[in-house]
């Protein structure tokens, strides 16, 4: 087993965390041979209770959010009514939201933000993880440890000395400092793609070479589209914190026209707060606006890397 | 490793450590004994403003005469929601604050007394502001050193609320449950509270704790805080008495748990709030919440009082907002501007203009704005009265009577004065008021934790700002 | 070639000898190697090692953003063992993660194999798991007092439907921490998506001769697929541990952030939210950087803890 994995048998077990502790290790990437026959085959009451069992935990996941969503189409006064199904549907909220807020420049700045700082941080995170996983050099142990030892660092550490180095840049109060930080790679996704890259076949990567690729096509040509799976699972957790990020846009944005959409719905909740007229309805209605296409992406993205994982691989 | 890898890891460490000493070297303040504040200056630029919302028409009716005094020249921007502490801070860390900030009176005092604020003697001797229209205990909250640092916005203070219906069927009246009389108020919600196993279902009066900490005080006597803002008095027999004598309200209720619980799950702003829905039968509570209730609920009965101490005199803890300029800002002068005009007698009046338009037009009674500023609350007060005539509402309207509540308490209010450690102070009796109402201590163990821990934070505040 | 058998990673010290051209090789992988590490290595320094001496610095100042920083030594660190709130805070949090890490990973876990069972349907629930992670933190805050309301919760409400009286989640010292150990289960919708990725990875074979030689689904789980995912399980354990010590926005939104109230509760006062107010809202960033630091030495101490530990438990699939 072990000549067929990226070190060359070494995932180190006798030095620390780093090595051989990860998320994804995929012993043998096949095609077809690791393809699950269709469940369901032989205990049909078995699937059945998995579905129920299932079922229940959707739905004490669902109902917060089926909450919000009835809320959004209920006038001010019944917000909450507790009534799962509005006694008054009204489509006023989402006119509102449109009207008092400038939602759409939010959403494009949310947009422009979340696509900057997922594509920056896949890529690079990819490159550092696969420069700790393909290669061997003296002190890499050492040096992934120290990957690993920043996450652990509080992030009120670092928060006030890294608004100054951005200020220095002239930068605060634009949207840069919002996804610029994600072109240095992040210590999470760092360990996840190693952990991932550890697990492709090494012969591959022999045979690639042995057709003269040199050593930047291994990784951009043939190690990136193997490990698609946890690239998507990469690009979707990265989106998803991109776009609810509230910390960031809290220390650099000042205009509100500059706003992501969670720093503008704070926004809305402080300002109201001040008369004490707290709009709740409009809150949800944003809360829910906010949250849809975060769930389309994941339902499209999620497919993906499932469907990933079964394709890719070479015959091992 | 090479040996020359560790001295270049050496050398780059003691470089930064160096470099780190020459940061955090505080802000630079600004000198703006040169600065014109005269209101005829023609004036360009962007002015920078953090803190503030245009909520409601109160916001962009003298939002538009500021923008005016200010001319077309001037682009104003504005980071809009409640002051962000950590985005405030971080500005003015980086030496890029907004030129104006928006904040509570409270933190402007706190701001003030730590240096962060311009002081606004040139400004308002400029502008031709005269501070002497303003409260004095808004004005108090925002001077430190004899010093004005903030221009007072709003004054939000306590009323005593009843439900007609509640009252009525116990037999009881508004002075039962206004403060005056604490055995009668003690009847009076044991007489109105209505439980159903260890259900809550009607809350009879509802002392409002932790918040409305300093009214109970203040009816009681005394002061959580001296004068001067140096010595804290929360270990006072009489500030224990009052907390034991709020929290004990929550007895009949089922306890703070059940209270809380109803608190948290009622639908204050809606058609069936408490008052409405007949689950409450009093309450001290903020003055804008009669808007509300006028607004989604106008038909409910309800009677209005100022809060009443033990004597029987009107008594409020005021609170508001204020403007003021960070010491390092760029354009003091066109924050200057802004700030006078926002809180001039002109400004308000037309804001309430609008606020009463708004209420011919549905019918409704405008129940006022305290404005901290004493010339315009007598004016609004007045142009409030005579709609009210307009309208046909005699004295016993109760949305007259409410006017005349708010009016009253505005003129006894009382504010906490400036001090530098105002957030630890107010945690300090937080902490305290709440260990009580959780189950976690007496009042007075609570309140003497509190108190050590309050008097430690504003010795070293104070040992700060008068080093 | 560089497929050998040998077992230490440093240069050159295994069974293979050591040839000029390899010494060669060797360079140029450490430089290829390097140039790929390099983006990480430029935004360690610049982002995490400048701020963390900045920070480290700071620890030892008074120093609250409007004046200069005053060196105070270890006043700080001395103050910090002494401040009652700094202890008791620690000891919310240690407790909130002693609860929540094993009843993440637990959960999670659990989610993670009834998904792999459940065939077509799996990609609307996945979604639905991951639902809540992607909901603004200022809804689930106002959320959480809603649902775990103590008279009129749906928690308490479903509780009433066998019987129980349910506790004052909102208020009960004893019962906040609990209420939101259950409210971030809430979000493991990203736990779920790791160990649902591990599990596609484990050979469908193993499971299969297991079945033919006569192993129940429960055998089966624990002999085959527990192992061959441990090191996800150490991976998910280790994240949500840090993330545990780390706690703020959901006991912050509910207990201490909405701005017109007074109300407080110790039982939820985490950390990272005593810090925040420290250095934020009394302004004393030296006593704050303080704080972060003594958490960054905890939380180091107790994941080198857990590696140690898992050496024993954890299967490594290289290292057979």
């Amino acid at each position: 087993m072990s000549a067929d994995t990226l070190t060359g048998g070494t995932s180190s077990p006798d030095t620390s965390l780093p090595a051989g502790a990860g998320p994804v290790p995929p012993r043998q990437v096949r095609t077809g041979a690791t393809r699950r026959p269709r469940t369901g085959g032989r205990r049909p009451w078995a699937r059945a209770l998995t579905v129920v069992a299932l079922t229940l935990c959707a739905v004490v996941f669902l109902y917060p959010f089926v909450w919000l969503v009835s809320a959004s189409f209920k006038p001010r006064s019944q917000v909450f009514d507790n009534a799962l199904v509005p006694r008054t549907f009204t489509l006023d909220n989402y006119v509102a939201i449109w009207q008092s807020a400038p939602m759409g420049l939010w959403i494009a700045n949310t947009l422009l933000v979340t696509v900057l700082a997922t594509a920056a941080v896949t890529i690079t995170s990819a490159m550092v993880a696969w420069g700790f996983a393909y290669y061997r050099f003296p002190g890499r142990n050492a040096l992934f440890g120290l990957v690993l030892a920043t996450m652990m660092l509080p992030g009120a550490v670092t928060m006030i000395p890294t608004f100054m180095i951005w200020n220095a840049l002239g930068q605060s109060g634009t949207l840069t400092p919002l996804w610029a930080g994600n072109l240095f790679a992040s210590a999470f996704y760092v360990f996840l793609l190693r952990q991932f890259f550890l697990g492709l076949p090494r012969d591959t990567f022999e045979a690639a070479k042995i057709d003269g690729a040199n050593d930047l096509r291994l990784f951009w040509s043939v190690a990136l589209p193997l490990c698609r799976p946890a690239l998507v699972v990469t690009a979707l957790f990265e989106a998803q914190a991109s776009w609810t990020d509230l910390m960031k846009p809290l220390i650099y944005l000042r205009d509100s026209t500059t706003f992501t959409i969670p720093r503008g719905l704070k926004a809305m909740v402080d300002q109201f707060g001040f008369g004490g007229e707290f709009h709740w309805e409009l809150i949800v209605t944003a809360s829910v606006i906010t949250t849809v296409p975060m769930i389309v992406l994941f339902f499209v993205g999620q497919r993906q890397f499932v469907d990933g994982i079964a394709t890719t691989g070479t015959k091992g | 490793m090479s040996v020359r890898r560790s001295t270049t890891g050496c050398g780059a460490v003691l470089a930064v450590a160096l470099l780190a000493t020459g940061c955090a070297s505080g802000i630079q303040p600004r000198d703006d004994s040169q600065v014109d504040y005269s209101l005829d200056v023609h004036l360009s630029g962007t002015l920078d403003t953090m803190g503030f919302g245009l909520g409601d028409d109160v916001a962009t009716v003298r939002d538009a005469d500021a923008e005016r005094a200010l001319g077309h020249d001037v682009h104003v921007q504005m980071a809009q929601g409640a002051l962000d502490t950590q985005a405030f801070l971080s500005a003015v860390a980086a030496g890029d604050p907004p030129d104006l900030v928006y904040a509570s009176r409270d933190d402007i005092g706190s701001l003030a007394t730590q240096g962060a604020l311009l002081p606004l003697d040139r400004c308002l001797a400029g502008s031709g502001t005269d501070t002497r229209q303003f409260r004095p205990t808004a004005l108090a909250q925002v001077t430190a050193d004899g010093h004005v640092y903030g221009v007072p916005e709003f004054n939000q203070l306590q009323l005593a609320m009843a439900s007609t219906r509640l009252l009525d069927r116990d037999g009881l009246t508004m002075a039962d449950v206004n403060g005056s009389d604490w055995r009668a108020m003690a009847r009076a919600n044991e007489a109105m509270t209505a439980t159903t196993g260890a259900r809550l279902d009607v809350m009879g009066v509802d002392a409002k704790l932790p918040d409305s900490f300093w009214l109970w005080t203040l009816a009681n006597g005394a002061r959580p805080i001296s004068e001067d803002g140096r010595t804290a008095h929360l270990d006072d027999p009489r500030v224990v008495e009052a907390v034991r004598f709020a929290v004990s309200l929550t007895e009949p209720e089922g306890g703070f748990d059940r209270v809380k619980a109803v608190r948290d799950a009622a639908d204050l702003f809606g058609e069936d709030n408490p008052f409405a829905a007949g689950e409450l039968g009093a309450e001290p509570m903020d003055n804008w919440y009669v808007n509300v209730l006028e607004d989604v609920s106008p038909d409910v009965r309800l009677q209005f009082d100022a809060f009443r101490d033990r004597r029987g005199e009107p008594i409020a803890f005021a609170g508001g907002s204020a403007w003021a300029i960070p010491v390092n800002a760029a354009d003091p002068q066109l924050a200057c501007r802004y700030a006078v005009t926002m809180t001039s007698v002109q400004a308000w009046e037309d804001a309430a203009r609008a606020r009463l338009a708004e209420g011919t037009k549905s019918g409704k009674q405008f129940t006022g704005l305290l404005t901290a500023n004493t010339v315009a609350d007598a004016r609004i007060e007045r142009m409030a009265l005579d709609q009210a005539a307009e309208q046909g509402r005699g004295g016993d309207d109760q949305w007259v009577q409410a006017v005349r509540a708010i009016y009253t308490a505005n003129e006894h209010a009382v504010s906490a004065p400036a001090n530098p450690a105002a957030a630890e102070f107010a945690k300090a009796w937080q902490d305290g008021v709440n260990r009580v109402l959780n189950g976690q201590a007496s009042p007075e163990a609570a309140m003497r934790d509190a108190q050590r821990v309050a008097q430690r934070a504003l010795d070293e505040g104070w040992a700060e700002q008068d080093r | 070639m560089t497929t050998t058998a040998g077992r230490s990673t440093t240069t050159g010290r295994t069974g293979t000898a050591v040839r000029p051209g390899a010494r060669r090789a060797q360079n140029r992988d450490t430089r290829n190697a390097l140039l790929f590490i390099s983006p990480w290595i430029v935004g360690f320094l610049v982002f995490t090692l400048w701020p963390v001496l900045q920070s480290a610095w700071l620890s030892m100042t008074d120093y609250d953003v409007l004046h200069a920083a005053r060196w105070v030594g270890w006043d700080n660190y001395v103050e910090l063992v002494q401040d009652p709130k700094v202890a008791m805070s620690m000891g919310n949090t240690l407790l909130f993660t002693v609860l929540e890490v094993p009843a993440h990973v637990a959960v999670s876990l659990a989610l993670a194999l009834l998904l792999d069972r459940a065939g077509r349907a799996s990609g609307f629930f996945r979604t639905v798991f991951f639902l809540p992670k992607m909901t603004p933190a200022v809804a689930v805050g106002a959320l959480f007092l809603l649902v775990f309301n103590g008279q009129d919760g749906l928690v308490n409400r479903a509780l009433a439907l066998v019987g129980i009286d349910g506790p004052a989640w909102t208020t009960d010292p004893a019962w906040v921490k609990p209420g939101l150990v259950v409210m971030s289960l809430w979000t493991v919708g990203a736990s779920v998506v790791i160990f649902l990725a591990a599990l596609r990875a484990v050979p469908r074979d193993l499971l299969e001769s297991a079945t033919l030689d006569g192993a129940g689904p429960w055998a089966r789980t624990r002999s085959i697929t527990l192992p061959l995912i441990s090191p996800s399980i150490f991976f998910v354990t280790v994240v949500s541990t840090i993330a545990a010590f780390q706690t703020f926005t959901e006991s912050y939104t509910a207990f201490f952030g909405a701005s017109s109230s007074a109300y407080g509760n110790d039982a939820a006062l985490f950390y990272s939210i005593y810090l925040f107010q420290q250095g934020f809202e009394y302004l004393h960033m030296g006593f704050a950087s303080a704080m972060a630091w003594v958490l960054f030495l905890v939380v180091l101490v107790v994941t080198l803890v857990q590696v140690r530990v898992s050496r024993r438990l954890v299967h490594y699939e290289g290292g057979e």
